[in-house]
């Protein structure tokens, strides 16, 4: 099978440029170095801290962001240089949805416009035809044809989250970029969108590229889960190999931190020295060095790399031999 | 999907078809200037043209789309009705637009002159004038009362007070709306443009502005007045063309904060061309802060206007209030009424603007929004 | 176990020009010695509005308080003058926001942010405060504190900035820490380390602590006791282990099983149908009862009562009148 998405040795730095005459003084390394693919019909859940720069990875490979360097393959092809033009046809099968879904609908336009603005942008002009098009896309994600008319005040965060997915849905893509979509719902409605995500990934053959903080949520959602630390990936594999038997001590740390609902099973989790470092100037070595419980003085002086532990694994640590 | 036809494409290429028909109408105010030229003498000023386009333009992009929206205009309506003063300023506006429209053809000529009927009080006050009288080689006193014929009074001149104040209002309106207008126009354009290319774009446009800031906009007027003579048309395009700095920032700042969020994204993301996201979505976004912001400079345009006109650098063929203020400050000790008029009126119009552009802010503003 | 703040009765409105908020409506609950009470709801629960009531902090207009008492040492703070009030707050009652980012001036010190609340509430001197400032910082986890007390807030990441929340409102040694949401805004592994401090500071100071939080997971980390809320009144209430083990109200049950939960199967989810109602026109019986799939007739035209479902565990639910 072949993957929608291969993105190669991907990266995204911004330039610092201070003084007077805005002088190029470094980079942040949002991104750096970035490799993996994404199958047909799955789900990689993205999972790290804020600042980890797994969200400018989500835009990069949407070319919502320029990359620096790197390949982004799409359907074996490398979007990478493209024009306007030919990202257009590119747009029709990677969509992307948000976290925030106050801001991620226009507040001056109605629902039906936002989603028909999709369609209008891709060719469809008949307003009858659109018109039927979008009272679909909203029953497809669980909202009533007549809430077109209404603008986005009017409605509710988890429903507005669900008009964001309709707009994502209109022009049939097949990998969707899911950037938080449920972190600033409520408990009780972030189930309802999981759900609904879930859904329409069975429904329509969807690939999702989930980013999410929560490791839960990640584990829920995904069936192969990546860990990002400080712009690279740590660790990368099966969900369930990771999240029951986690080898890097980032992804260990970062297990043992998420609160388990019963606090019969209560534990200490590990709690990690400091805190993250700055991207503009991250360690050298391993990045998780000056963190890490194990760091070893080889940790501190050579990077390691992303290296396959099993068939359905991968991590990027020295201690795993 | 059926293949629409040619005008239907055309249409939809234009953006709807209220721009087709705002275009159409332009054309048609643009080919009646040489008809006008030509054969009718010109009566119509250039003043009046503008005047004209800006009508045609509000008509459009003013009311139109508050007509089509119509929930969202109850919204912000139910809104600025929170505001307790923008209502009657609101009131106080369209009662000066009406008369400024209509009361010229009811008030007769504000210029015609009548030394019989000078220094008329208003009505309900009397006025008392000595007269020197050639026989007797006497002055006599008289005191002569207000008269129903000119409820505000006369001046010195015998001018109807109240034919001269609406034809002022006239005046002040056209300067307020038109170099408002330029004004705000040049510096939203600058200033999202500036926010969305960012960049040199930026920088370029933000430099060019500073410089615009502290540019002497009264030598530019003095110089211009020097070389081609006083005219309201070069009056008002001056202040717009020196007043859209301040547009211009604001308008930027807030539209850089609407660049990245998450609704612009989602529209490149689905492919959507530069202008339609300047225009679909940014312009929508930045326009209340634009009329909030063109609200309350009105009022000070206006008195820009009434500033050069009062001393004595208006256009002398008009009458602006600015020029009634400034005829009539030498007299305050005895005929006030000439003074006092123009500045209270003067005063009620900027007030009133600034209490609908407090109305307005507050109805547009997000953070109030539940 | 006795207790040190007794919240009863409490109501709290707003005016909103679509009428009247009934953000907190009629809600008791205690917090003992040496106890972390956790007042747990989804937004727009009241679970703030609550905290901040406590101490009289509600924004009035358009938040007041309509009714109840809030009895602190048989003193109740909703009756007492404001200069009383200014005493316990800092002194015997501290509060910590959710947001640390906001919460420090941008242009003062962060030292002197902590030093100014020593010296106002103990009386020390500029010295003695500075070094008591330092000692909260070490406390709280802060390296080379004596070096930072020179810093300024945006030199501090957000975790560092919540730790300097935390020793500002330990610098009088209070009895009671009323947390709001102090860890919601922070990551994954900072929130486990900042959960530390507040454990440290239940153990070793036997502080009662408040915390109010959305996440069940975190009241599952540090909780004694629950109290669950839902639309203005609490729904549940009992020890962290009974609830969490065996709730017993519909909407307990509901958010118990729509969390992602790591240890589970994985896959769908089970989620509480609808949306949190609107508190201008609350239903007329239970809130919960349009969302409710277990519910009787009465519900939806009476409030249910209290009821016990064991010693300290109680439920308002008419399943469960006895």
């Amino acid at each position: 099978m072949k993957p929608i998405v291969e993105i190669q040795n991907l990266k995204k730095y911004y330039a610092i440029n201070a003084g007077l005459l805005a002088k190029h003084v470094g980079d942040v390394k949002a991104v750096d170095g970035v490799s993996f693919q994404i199958m047909a019909g799955e789900t990689l859940g993205l999972v790290g801290e804020s600042g980890c720069g797994k969200s400018t990875l989500g835009r990069t490979i949407l070319r919502l962001e320029e990359p620096t360097a790197g390949k982004v393959l799409y359907d074996g092809e490398n979007i990478v240089k493209w024009n306007k033009g030919q990202l257009k046809g590119m747009r029709r099968g990677m969509q992307m949805i948000f976290q925030d879904p106050q801001s991620s609908l226009d507040p001056r336009m109605t629902a039906g416009d936002s989603i028909g603005e999709a369609l209008l942008v891709h060719g469809m002009s008949d307003d009858k035809a659109r018109r039927e098009s979008i009272g679909e896309l909203l029953k497809s994600v669980g909202l009533e044809p007549e809430h077109a008319e209404r603008y986005p005040h009017e409605f509710s965060g988890g429903q507005k989250q669900r008009i964001g997915i309709a707009r994502a849905l209109a022009v049939n893509p097949r990998l969707i970029v899911a950037d938080e979509p449920v972190s600033a719902l409520d408990v009780s409605v972030q189930a309802q969108i999981l759900n609904l995500l879930m859904d329409l990934q069975r429904d329509r053959g969807l690939a999702f590229l989930f980013i999410a903080h929560d490791l839960s949520v990640i584990y829920h959602v995904s069936n192969r889960t990546a860990v990002m630390y400080l712009g690279k990936i740590v660790e990368i594999g099966d969900k369930t190999e990771i999240i029951r038997h986690p080898l890097h001590p980032y992804t260990e740390a970062l297990l043992s931190a998420v609160p388990c609902a019963d606090p019969r099973k209560r534990q200490k989790p590990i709690l990690l020295k400091g805190e993250v470092p700055s991207p503009a100037a991250p360690p050298p070595g391993c990045r998780f060095h000056t963190r890490c419980p194990r760091a070893t003085p080889m940790c501190k002086e050579q990077e390691p790399a992303l290296i396959p532990e099993s068939p359905h694994r991968s991590v990027a640590c020295h201690l795993i031999k | 999907m059926t293949k629409p036809g040619f005008f239907k494409r055309a249409v939809a290429g234009m953006g709807g078809l209220r721009n087709v028909l705002a275009l159409a109408m332009f054309l048609v105010i643009c080919a009646t200037i040489p008809l006008d030229i030509l054969y009718w003498n010109r009566a119509i000023k250039p003043l009046d043209y503008s005047y004209l386009f800006f009508a045609v333009f509000m008509l459009f992009y003013g009311v139109y789309p508050l007509y089509v929206n119509r929930r969202l205009t109850r919204y912000y309506w139910d809104r600025i009705k929170r505001h307790r003063l923008a209502v009657p300023g609101m009131i106080f506006i369209l009662f000066l637009i009406a008369v400024a429209i209509i009361g010229p053809f009811f008030t007769g000529d504000a210029v015609q002159t009548n030394f019989k009927e000078q220094n008329f009080p208003p009505l309900g006050f009397t006025y008392q004038q000595g007269i020197y009288d050639v026989k007797s080689d006497n002055f006599t006193t008289v005191v002569s009362p207000g008269v129903p014929q000119h409820p505000l009074g006369t001046d010195d001149k015998g001018r109807d007070m109240l034919a001269m104040l609406i034809s002022g209002a006239r005046v002040s309106l056209q300067v307020g709306f038109l170099a408002t207008l330029i004004a705000v126009m040049i510096g939203s354009f600058l200033g999202v443009s500036s926010a969305y290319f960012g960049g040199w774009v930026d920088s370029v446009l933000m430099r060019f502005t500073d410089i615009m800031m502290t540019f002497p906009f009264f030598l530019l007027l003095i110089l211009i007045i020097f070389l081609y003579g006083p005219s309201l048309m070069f009056i008002i395009l001056v202040i717009g063309a020196t007043g859209w700095t301040g547009t211009a920032r604001l308008v930027r700042s807030d539209a850089l904060s609407l660049r990245t969020r998450d609704f612009i994204i989602a529209s490149r993301s689905l492919g959507a061309s530069d202008s339609r996201i300047i225009f679909r979505h940014m312009m929508p976004n930045v326009l209340s802060q634009i009329i909030v912001i063109a609200t309350l400079s009105i009022p000070g345009n206006m008195l820009a206007e009434s500033g050069l006109s009062f001393i004595g650098l208006g256009d002398p063929n008009v009458i602006s209030w600015g020029a009634i203020l400034n005829a009539g400050f030498r007299g305050i000790n005895t005929t006030w009424w000439v003074a006092v008029e123009p500045g209270v009126i003067l005063f009620l119009t900027v007030l009133a603007f600034n209490f609908l552009g407090d109305g307005l802010r507050d109805a547009f503003d997000p953070r109030s929004q539940s | 176990m006795d207790s040190l703040l007794d919240v009863h009765d409490l109501k709290a409105y707003f005016n909103t020009r679509y009428g009247e908020v009934k953000a907190v409506d009629g809600v008791s609950f205690n917090v003992g010695h040496g106890e972390t009470v956790c007042l747990v709801g989804e937004s727009g629960c009241g679970k703030t509005t609550a905290a901040l009531s406590i101490l009289r902090l509600l924004d009035s207009p358009p938040g007041r308080i309509a009714g109840g008492k809030i009895i602190y040492k048989n003193e109740d703070l909703l009756t007492c003058s404001m200069n009383r009030l200014r005493e316990i707050r800092g002194n015997n009652i501290a509060m910590i926001f959710q947001d640390p980012m906001t919460s420090l001036n941008p242009v003062l010190k962060l030292g002197s942010q902590i030093t100014e609340q020593i010296r106002l509430h103990l009386g020390l001197n500029e010295h003695d405060a500075m070094a008591r400032s330092i000692e909260l910082m070490e406390q709280v986890g802060i390296p080379r504190a004596r070096e930072r007390v020179n810093d300024y807030p945006h030199q501090f990441s957000g975790g560092m900035k919540q730790r300097v929340m935390i020793a500002a409102a330990l610098s009088c040694n209070p009895e009671i820490l009323i947390a709001d949401e102090p860890t919601t805004a922070l990551d994954t592994t900072v929130k486990a380390q900042i959960l530390d401090i507040f454990e440290g500071l239940k153990k070793e100071k036997n502080m009662s602590i408040l915390f109010i939080t959305h996440d069940f997971g975190t009241v599952a980390a540090i909780a004694d006791r629950v109290v669950v809320m839902y639309g203005g009144r609490v729904v549940e209430t009992g020890p962290a282990t009974d609830v969490f083990a065996n709730p017993h109200h519909p909407y307990t049950i509901g958010l118990m099983k729509c969390l992602p939960n790591i240890e589970a199967e994985g896959g769908r989810l089970t989620p509480i149908p609808g949306t949190i109602p609107s508190l201008i026109n609350p239903p007329k019986g239970c809130i919960f009862q349009p969302r409710c799939d277990m519910g009787l007739e009465m519900c939806a035209n009476e409030y249910p009562g209290e009821h016990f479902v064991s010693a300290r565990h109680s439920v308002f639910c008419h399943l469960h009148r006895t």
